[in-house]
């Protein structure tokens, strides 16, 4: 085997690896300074956020309006640091710039009945790009596992437990 | 990376050896399933308050799929309170032997053996589990139901049985405990094979016959090990060890899998698939039907889990294994080829279901101090910190660390795949369908994780 | 032998460790729920059972400890007529207050944050003994005195053309006529009526009808202070506007949602059943039998749909006090509940003033 057929894995995997690093660091989409001013009502019920996914784009002003169906609901977005609290009948409003691309869970902050843990929405703002970044680099994934970090075993396998 | 012989230093030789430890740890387990049963029957029936639904649903289970079982394999059924009363029970002792407990000892039906049970138990768990997860009173129900199936089953049956064939998290915690880097085997098999009394397997003045059912002489992977150390007390000769080893080496081996090893699998991760949907995912409708157990709409959720994981799943990995044998130049039966790829998609199932495990624990994990401040809801403040607020810890690097996960899953899954076309002199050529449905079910688990 | 003392150790420790938590366990519980200087109240939706206990007594001067928990959702605590601040219930978490009454009778407390269709039944009472009786004091409803039939449909004789506005009635310079200047005056008449009597009276003689409907305006918000609409429209957002909507059309989330026919009927003395197995007595102070309406109104039919208050043709022909009344009294046989035992005679009417923006008040 030449110097450069046994080189050649490491090489795959060191260009694979900044292939990766570069999927994850490059600065996503970039943040327009005028956005739109958006206005979303968002209605809480048991145990359901309607709509259950907002869009946005970046630099976009957006206003959420949360109203409950039913019981006191929260709505919490994490990465965005808003917090609000409705009663049906009270709406509550919050209104915030949207610069921080990317998908951004919605939570339920009030405990309002057993399944309050799973009761969550999504905020997206800009196109899923971590979504695809995290694909792509499952397609690297795949090529390192399955052809880089793979080794023809060099003698007879070394086996472990009773023959 | 030659296997590091733990027991070979005195210490931590004596410290297993010794029933004492072993003991304590377990009362502590004991203790905190009294703690969960007692606070899920008497205290608020708030599931994000009560310690039942908090630590067991959240503490227990991302510490078991995140820590446990990838890094100390089967190590918590070693100490799991589950068993323990029927255990000492049957074996009418705590510690060392002390003549005949109580018990009939029979032997677990021929029909009923391998992991098909345990299949089935855990798809019904499964089923019912949103409620359970939710209301600690049916998590106290859960539990407490175990307990006493699992003393009746050590009254009648040998050994370990529950653990062993029913078990519900057991053929789980088995499955990927091959993926952990510790284990437990023998030195030297030839040394086994002059033995001829075997106490590893029948029992001696100094500990009991291995409760697994298992010959440690023949223990290859890490499967139906438990981790309960009795070999180590009754082997004569000194010749089991504990060991560590390269992570996943269990995977590494030529021989097919039993086809009930390789279906859980497959079962697995189609599960990790439906929980990851139905619960992250954006229908709450699925959701509610989910949870509405007895319904219409549970009974379609149902229909819909019992498709994904036992039909679709499983077919679409079986159609994967058949491109690849047309396309490499292999005359591999169908089953043949599910046994021999099945076990290269456990690290991939293995990350799955603990990317989704730490999202969950990320999320909800300031409801354990709280939880255990008031633990029967009396309005105790025992630690301080009943009134803590929520406090969730998600964002994009907790997205990016569930991605990383499921992805370097991925990678190792691949390279398994890829080892097993290789001993199937099948080549790349015939890795690249199964590669394809490992990437497939990453594609969805990334979606519900990330997008 | 030493073998066998280590295995009696063990044992002992098993047995310390099976018995210690469930005994820790069972003696808390038991200490907590024997101890009879705090009251523990478990709050849950009405559907669950409510209140639990939900009759409490008290004697005057002693302090009533109550320890406050709730069971599902987040709930409030208040006492109905009283000044004290709502208390909120979070779930699973034990808030306590302590209560002091003066008077002995029968108090009502209820929840305070919305937890469901049926958030308005989750109300309890308190039996207050002791201390001296004061002289009972009975307060006839205005809609009583003045002879109105509250449960009668009130369409308005006259409507506007335009949506009336008190700041153009306060410019026309108008001195009101008399009979129409007073709190009183306006409280009794519907508004329609008043637009008649003030459109025949001889200082309107040059004005238009619109203007006429815009001095109607006018006499609604100078009998009415700020601080009493600001009021009004805080209860009207706690309490209303689940069910009538935060524009008052009748068409608040609850309403919408709710599509089960909730039936009850509220009748004095008679406890009526009805299918739910709730039976209803009559709140203090309302002494009439109940109109045969009621029977209309029981299980299996539809209730009507909360009142559209932005609705002319019905609220011009409505006094304030029908419309108090209604408040006070509830809704026999559809969904709107009383209030008698939770408003102040102040709140009321505070409420029933800001009821009329929904005819007259600025639109934004």
């Amino acid at each position: 085997m030449t110097r450069f057929h046994r080189l050649l894995p490491y090489v795959g995997l060191a260009t694979l690896a900044v292939a990766g690093v570069a999927l994850v660091g490059l600065p996503s989409a970039v943040v327009r300074s005028e956005g739109v001013a958006r206005s979303v009502r968002v209605e809480a019920s048991t145990f359901a956020f309607t709509p259950a996914t907002i869009e946005v784009d970046p630099g976009d002003r957006v206003t959420i309006e949360l109203a409950s169906a039913d019981v006191v609901h929260g709505l919490h977005i994490e990465g965005y640091d808003v917090n609000l609290t409705a009663d049906p009948g009270q709406p509550a409003t919050v209104s915030f710039v949207a610069d921080r691309p990317g998908t951004y869970r919605i939570r339920c902050s009030v405990p309002c009945g057993p399944l309050h843990p799973f009761m969550s929405g999504r905020l997206r703002v800009g196109p899923p790009s971590t979504f695809w970044r995290a694909i792509a680099l499952a397609f690297i994934a795949v090529a390192v596992g399955g052809l880089a970090l793979w080794r023809k075993p060099a003698g007879p396998r070394v086996r472990l437990g009773p023959a | 990376m030659m296997p590091i012989d733990l027991t070979r230093f005195p210490f931590v030789r004596s410290i297993l050896v010794a029933r004492g430890p072993q003991l304590a740890v377990q009362l502590a387990a004991v203790a905190g399933l009294l703690l969960v049963i007692a606070a899920g029957l008497l205290g608020t029936p708030v599931g994000s308050r009560n310690p039942a639904t908090v630590l067991v649903w959240i503490a227990w289970w991302a510490a078991l799929m995140i820590v446990a079982v990838p890094f100390f394999g089967r190590l918590w059924c070693g100490i799991c309170p589950l068993p323990l009363p029927g255990e000492w029970l049957q074996r009418g002792a705590l510690l060392r032997p002390r003549g005949r407990g109580r018990g009939m000892g029979r032997p677990w039906p021929r029909r009923l053996r391998g992991l098909w049970v345990q299949n089935a138990a855990f798809v019904i768990v499964a089923l019912f589990s949103l409620p359970v997860l939710t209301q600690p009173r049916l998590t106290a129900l859960l539990l407490a139901g175990l307990v006493l199936v699992a003393i009746a089953i050590s009254l009648v049956f040998e050994r370990r049985s529950f653990c062993r064939y029913l078990c519900p998290v057991g053929g789980f915690i088995g499955l990927y405990a091959q993926a952990a880097p510790l284990e437990v085997r023998v030195r030297d098999p030839r040394v086994c094979a002059d033995h001829t009394t075997k106490t590893c397997y029948t029992g001696s003045a100094d500990g009991y016959g291995c409760p697994w059912l298992v010959f440690p002489a023949t223990l290859t992977s890490n499967v139906s090990c438990g981790v309960c150390l009795e070999c180590l007390r009754t082997c004569p000769l000194d010749n089991v060890a504990i060991r560590l080893r390269p992570m996943g080496a269990d995977l590494r081996r030529s021989a097919p899998v039993r086809i009930d090893e390789a279906f859980k699998s497959l079962v697995l991760i189609g599960s990790a698939l439906v929980y990851a949907f139905v619960l992250l995912g954006p229908s709450s409708a699925l959701r509610a039907a989910a949870a509405a157990v007895g319904s219409p709409s549970w009974l379609a959720y149902a229909a819909g889990f019992l498709l994904v994981t036992v039909v679709l799943v499983p077919g679409l990995f079986l159609a994967a294994t058949r491109l690849g044998r047309s396309v490499g130049r292999n005359h591999l039966s169908a089953k043949e080829g599910l046994q021999r790829f099945a076990p290269a998609l456990v690290p991939l199932g293995l990350a799955a279901w603990a990317a989704f495990s730490l999202g969950f624990v990320l999320t909800n994990a300031s409801y354990i101090l709280p939880a255990l401040s008031d633990p029967i809801g009396l309005g105790w403040d025992l630690l301080g910190t009943t009134s803590m607020p929520w406090t969730p810890m998600g964002g994009t690097l907790a997205s990016w660390a569930l991605a990383a996960i499921v992805l370097v899953g991925l990678a190792w899954s691949s390279r398994h795949v890829r080892a097993v076309a290789e001993d199937l002199a099948g080549g790349v050529r015939m890795a690249i369908p199964v590669w394809g449905f490992s990437f497939l079910v990453t594609a969805g688990l990334l979606w519900v994780f990330v997008a | 032998m030493l073998r066998t003392s280590s295995e009696h150790l063990a044992r002992i420790a098993l047995a310390l460790v099976t018995l210690a938590v469930p005994l820790a366990v069972a003696v808390a519980w038991w200490g907590a729920h024997r101890s009879t200087s705090a009251v523990t109240i478990h709050g849950r939706v009405s559907e669950a059972g409510g209140w639990l206990p939900g009759t409490l007594r008290a004697v005057v001067g002693t302090p009533l400890r109550l320890r406050l928990v709730s069971d599902d959702v987040v709930h409030g605590f208040a006492v109905g007529r009283s000044d004290a601040a709502p208390l909120d219930i979070p779930p699973g978490q034990v808030v306590e207050t302590t209560l002091t009454f003066d008077q002995p009778g029968t108090y009502t407390f209820y929840c305070t944050r919305w937890c469901g269709p049926d958030h308005w039944r989750m109300r309890g009472v308190i039996e207050v003994s002791g201390g001296q009786p004061a002289a009972p004091e009975i307060v006839e409803p205005l809609y009583e005195s003045l002879g109105i039939d509250i449960d009668a449909p009130h369409p308005a004789s006259a409507l506007p053309s335009v949506r009336p506005s008190a700041e153009r009635g306060e410019s026309l310079g108008i001195e009101m006529p008399e009979g129409f200047r007073s709190r009183q005056d306006f409280i009794a008449r519907p508004p329609a009526e008043t637009w008649q009597s003030l459109r025949l009276d001889s200082s309107t003689r040059g004005l238009s009808d619109s203007q006429v409907w815009d001095l109607v305006a006018y006499q609604w918000r100078s009998t009415t202070t700020d601080a009493a609409l600001q009021e009004g429209q805080a209860l009207f957002a706690q309490n209303c506007a689940a069910c009538h909507g935060e524009s008052g059309g009748g068409d608040g989330v609850i309403a919408l949602s709710t599509p089960v026919p909730v039936s009850f009927g509220i009748l004095e003395g008679t406890a009526l059943s009805v299918p739910q197995g709730i039976a209803l007595s009559v709140p203090e102070g309302i002494a009439d039998a109940v109109p045969a309406a009621a029977a209309t109104h029981l299980a299996g039919e539809q209730p009507p749909s909360p009142a559209d208050f932005t609705d002319p043709s019905t609220m011009l022909g409505a006094s304030s006090a029908l419309l108090q009344g209604k408040i006070l009294r509830g809704g026999m046989g559809t969904g709107m509940p009383y209030w008698g035992p939770i408003l102040t005679e102040a709140q009321l009417w505070a409420l029933t003033d800001y009821l009329w923006t929904f005819q007259f008040g600025e639109t934004s």
